[in-house]
């Protein structure tokens, strides 16, 4: 069994899993990294949202063998101390709810800014199109990627 | 000494500054006597470095509770907001109020935080006195300082110790509401840094030295039992550690949750089950026994005047049939629980809206009394009813116990959350309208037919209470009308149900408003003036149990209406609609909603809401609430479980869709201002939104939709 090497929020890792393993689990079972949510381990809620080279991805959906030498950034590690503009933002606007749903949010929002300094409200609603709050705190949801819109490098 | 009036009384050792435990109960049932002596089971701590810690009994699932509460303690303790911190009550027998549903966590609190807040506040301005000799009246506080003649300035931490000493005060004054600096104010989410960082913990977030995981095999037939099956296949899959029988399925135990659902998965093709008793049960069969119970046997939960009489002597009568489907939770985060068992105590972390029962039922299932299980709540990522629920706590505790060794944490996926969900049943109404010749609305009556939730909660048992229970929102109907009647026609289900945000009042509501509308229009009249006029010159009107101020219900309507242009002049293919309901007789909500339907295609661009719920304690989060509850409404429009063969036909997100963001409406929120004690804000929103929404579809096209889930290509 090979060990794979990825790094996560900036540090290297050794995991030594099943190739087939969901990042999800590698980061929340094996590295304790418990921001990354499970909702649904079908591609669909969004709550397992984390970066990948800097690209929003299911974290449910993607391997440990497909994450293996490439770059993962976590809720964790998109700021030290919640300076991230976007969770600025997010506080800012008082989004969270139960707040479950909210680190994939704020991953995918991080993702479209630095895609797109000013989004469009079509831009915001395809970059969400595949998450799921079932407390409903879209409206500050959009107001805060508004927020934090040209905020993010 | 303690008399059982008390609820407040210094606890806490020297040095740990001041130290208030009080007394949070649920009122005593009308018969019950209080005899135990002063027990606190919430506590009110200012600590010598000025910090103060507040203890919430009620638990935060996004509701705001965790900020709410504190902020009531707050005002009248003038704390510095910026220097308090908040922990979660722990269920246990001294604490049995942990309960926390039906929109009632400010309501049954607020009186003793304030009375609590404002002793302590008395206690350290005595303290602040008697050190600088001067008379209690001449200090006051502000902002975590007492302030004195002179310039004299101390800081609340300098003081606790002192005003520890003192004794408790009976009927500390309680601030003006005019006076408030910060109930009544926008105040961010106490959790937000922590949720917006990922340090937020949730119940699946628990994470204890040598913890494994688990996952449960469960017969998709709810009450289904494995036959047979074969273990040797999940033993093999890397980090299994065991199999084993529980009584709601097999347990799979691994160092991982992953290796848990790999392991589950190959025993799953093993297995042969004996579906039980539900077997058989589908949703086209419970539709049509609803359906003949509409015309057969039912229990009343009103009647006043005669409504056959009544209906015999109309000019015109109008029936109608509105159909509601089964709903599920689908909270984000799945059912999980994280139990310890040691040798004669146990510990568990569970997102639990019942802690006490939970706690009850998961310490007997280990063969532990309640007080050796330390139940400890997290932060829940989502409820709406389903977490008052304690077959996943319980079933919890099976597998810690039947697995052994360790700190285990049950994970449902998103597979075993639907299907085995406390769903929210299915109902048929009938209802008719019977006119008069003068033009007025003479009859009403409203059959509703469907399972009984209460039944089901109560484990079989059909309480006196079930009639008022189910037909909630219908029996209430609050327009005056000399002949009504509602009744509920209990219709057998063999799943299990549960309360769902809103509860019955939801299908009921969205009946009685969409009829009203349908009534509004075969009258010719505009469904605002309509319902204006039938809600009257009235003051509080009582209906059984709960009674509702008429005035309050007007004036919601009457400013959602105003805000939202009602009768102004809209785009082609837009339409305005509008519902109301007073909640439990409590909080008062209208809604306007402004639809389109283009092609077939509803997009729903504004719902307007106005709200009395008392006093807003926080209406940042009284806001949320609102958005929140209007997107669950709105989401139940496209949502349904279906039952084929004893199981749901949905199995995830993909077939049970919750509400986008790019589908969600603009949310206008107006708070009637209020000196009335706070309500609740939880639930209300949701029931108005569905008719609002489906009375605009028919404004905008003609077109009357009676049943949810709104079908492709019905518009
Ligand atoms: S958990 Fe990955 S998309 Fe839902
Ligand atoms: S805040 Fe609860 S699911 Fe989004």
């Amino acid at each position: 069994m090979p060990a794979y090497q990825l790094t996560v929020n900036g540090r290297g890792r050794t995991i030594d899993a099943d190739a087939d393993t969901p990042l999800l689990w590698v980061l929340r079972d094996t590295l304790g990294l418990t921001g990354t949510k499970f909702g649904c381990g079908q591609g669909i809620c969004g709550a397992c949202t984390v970066h990948l080279d800097g690209r929003a991805v299911r974290s449910c959906q993607t391997s440990l063998k497909e994450a293996a030498e490439h770059a993962v950034l976590t809720v964790e590690g998109l700021s030290k101390d919640g300076s991230h503009p976007v969770q600025k933002a997010w506080i800012a606007e008082d989004v969270a709810q139960c707040g479950y749903c909210q680190p994939g949010m704020i991953m995918s929002a991080a993702a479209l800014l630095k895609r797109k300094a000013h989004p469009t409200d079509h831009d915001i609603d395809e970059a969400f199109a595949d998450h799921i709050c079932r407390c409903g705190s879209y409206p500050r949801i959009r107001k805060a990627v508004k927020r934090a819109a040209g905020g993010v490098k | 000494m303690t008399s059982r009036r008390d609820f407040l009384k210094v606890t806490g050792a020297a040095g740990a500054g001041l130290v208030l435990g009080l007394r949070l109960e649920a009122k005593p049932r009308l018969g019950e006597t209080v005899k135990a002596a002063f027990q606190p089971n919430a506590f009110l701590a200012i600590r010598p470095d000025g910090t103060a810690q507040i203890t919430v009994p009620k638990v935060e699932m996004g509701q705001g509770v965790r900020t709410a509460l504190p902020l009531v303690v707050a005002e009248e303790l003038d704390l510095d907001w910026s220097k308090v911190e908040v922990v979660t009550a722990h269920p246990g027998p001294e604490f049995k109020a942990m309960n926390t549903g039906g929109s009632t966590s400010v309501s049954t609190t607020w009186d003793t935080l304030r009375k609590a807040g404002a002793a302590a506040r008395e206690m350290l301005k005595a303290a602040a006195a008697a050190q600088w000799k001067v008379p209690v009246g001449q200090c006051r506080t502000e902002n975590g300082f007492v302030l004195g003649p002179d310039r004299k300035k101390l800081g609340y931490g300098a003081l606790a110790e002192a005003a520890a000493r003192l004794p408790v005060p009976k009927d500390a004054p309680l601030k003006k509401a005019a006076d408030y600096r910060l109930v009544g104010k926008r105040t961010p989410r106490i959790d937000g840094p922590a949720i917006v960082t990922g340090k937020a913990v949730f119940g699946l977030d628990v994470r204890r030295p040598g913890q494994r995981f688990a996952a449960v095999l469960r017969c998709p037939v709810p009450g289904g039992q494995p036959k047979t099956w074969d273990d040797a296949k999940a033993k093999t899959v890397r980090g299994v550690t065991a199999v084993v029988k529980v009584p709601t399925g097999l347990a799979v135990a691994a160092d991982s949750t992953w290796a848990a659902f790999k392991g589950r998965d190959a025993l799953a093709a093993t297995a042969t089950w004996d579906e039980g008793a539900a077997k058989e049960f589908s949703s086209a069969a419970l539709e049509a026994k609803a359906r003949a119970a509409l015309t057969g046997p039912a229990d009343d939960a009103r009647r006043e005047g005669d409504p056959a009489k009544a209906l015999a002597a109309a000019t015109k009568m109008l029936e109608a049939e509105y159909s509601f489907p089964y709903q599920a939770h689908v909270t984000v985060e799945p059912m999980n629980a994280t139990t310890h068992v040691g040798a004669d105590t146990a510990e568990m972390w569970v997102g639990s809206q019942s802690g006490n029962r939970a706690q009850e039922r998961a310490a007997t299932a280990m063969g532990l009394k309640a007080e050796q299980l330390k139940v400890n709540v997290p932060l829940i990522g989502g409820g709406f009813g389903r977490r008052l629920g304690t077959d996943f706590s319980t079933e919890a505790a099976q597998v810690a116990k039947a697995v052994g060794g360790g700190p285990v944490q049950v994970v449902w996926d998103r597979e075993d959350d639907i299907r085995h969900d406390l769903h929210h049943p299915a109902t048929l109404h009938h209802l008719r309208a019977g006119i008069d010749g003068a033009g007025a609305l003479a009859a009403w009556t409203h059959r509703i037919a469907g399972p009984a939730v209460l039944r089901s909660w109560l484990g079989g048992q059909k309480a006196p209470s079930q009639a008022t229970t189910e037909a909630n929102g219908a029996y209430d109907i609050p327009y005056a009308i000399p002949a009504i009647a509602v009744d509920f026609a209990e219709v057998e289900a063999p799943t299990p149900l549960g309360w769902w945000r809103g509860i019955q009042i939801v299908p009921n509501v969205f009946a009685r408003e969409c009829f009203l509308d349908e009534v509004a229009h075969a009258l010719g009249k505009d469904p605002l003036t309509f319902r204006l006029d039938l809600l009257g010159d009235r003051g509080i009107v009582k209906f059984g149990r709960d009674a509702a101020d008429i005035r309050r219900l007007k004036r919601v309507l009457e400013v959602a209406a105003e805000k939202a242009g009602w009768g102004r002049k809209l785009p082609v293919g837009h339409g305005l609609g509008l519902a109301c309901h007073a909640y439990d007789g409590r909080t008062y909500a209208a809604e306007v909603a402004e639809v389109s339907v283009v092609k077939g295609r509803l997009k729903v661009h504004k719902v307007t809401c106005a709200v009395d719920c008392g006093l807003a304690v926080n209406p940042a989060g009284l806001e949320a609430q609102v958005e929140g509850g209007i997107a669950f409404g709105l989401s139940a429009l496209f949502s349904q479980i279906t039952w084929e063969k004893g199981r749901t036909v949905q199995t995830g997100y993909h077939d049970f869709p919750v509400l986008r963001l790019g589908d969600m409406p603009l949310v206008e929120t107006h708070v009637i201002p209020s000196a009335e004690a706070p309500s609740g804000m939880g639930e209300p929103p949701v029931p108005v939104a569905i008719p609002a929404v489906l009375n605009a579809v028919f404004a905008a096209t003609g077109k009357r939709i009676r049943k949810v889930p709104i079908e492709d290509g019905l518009i």
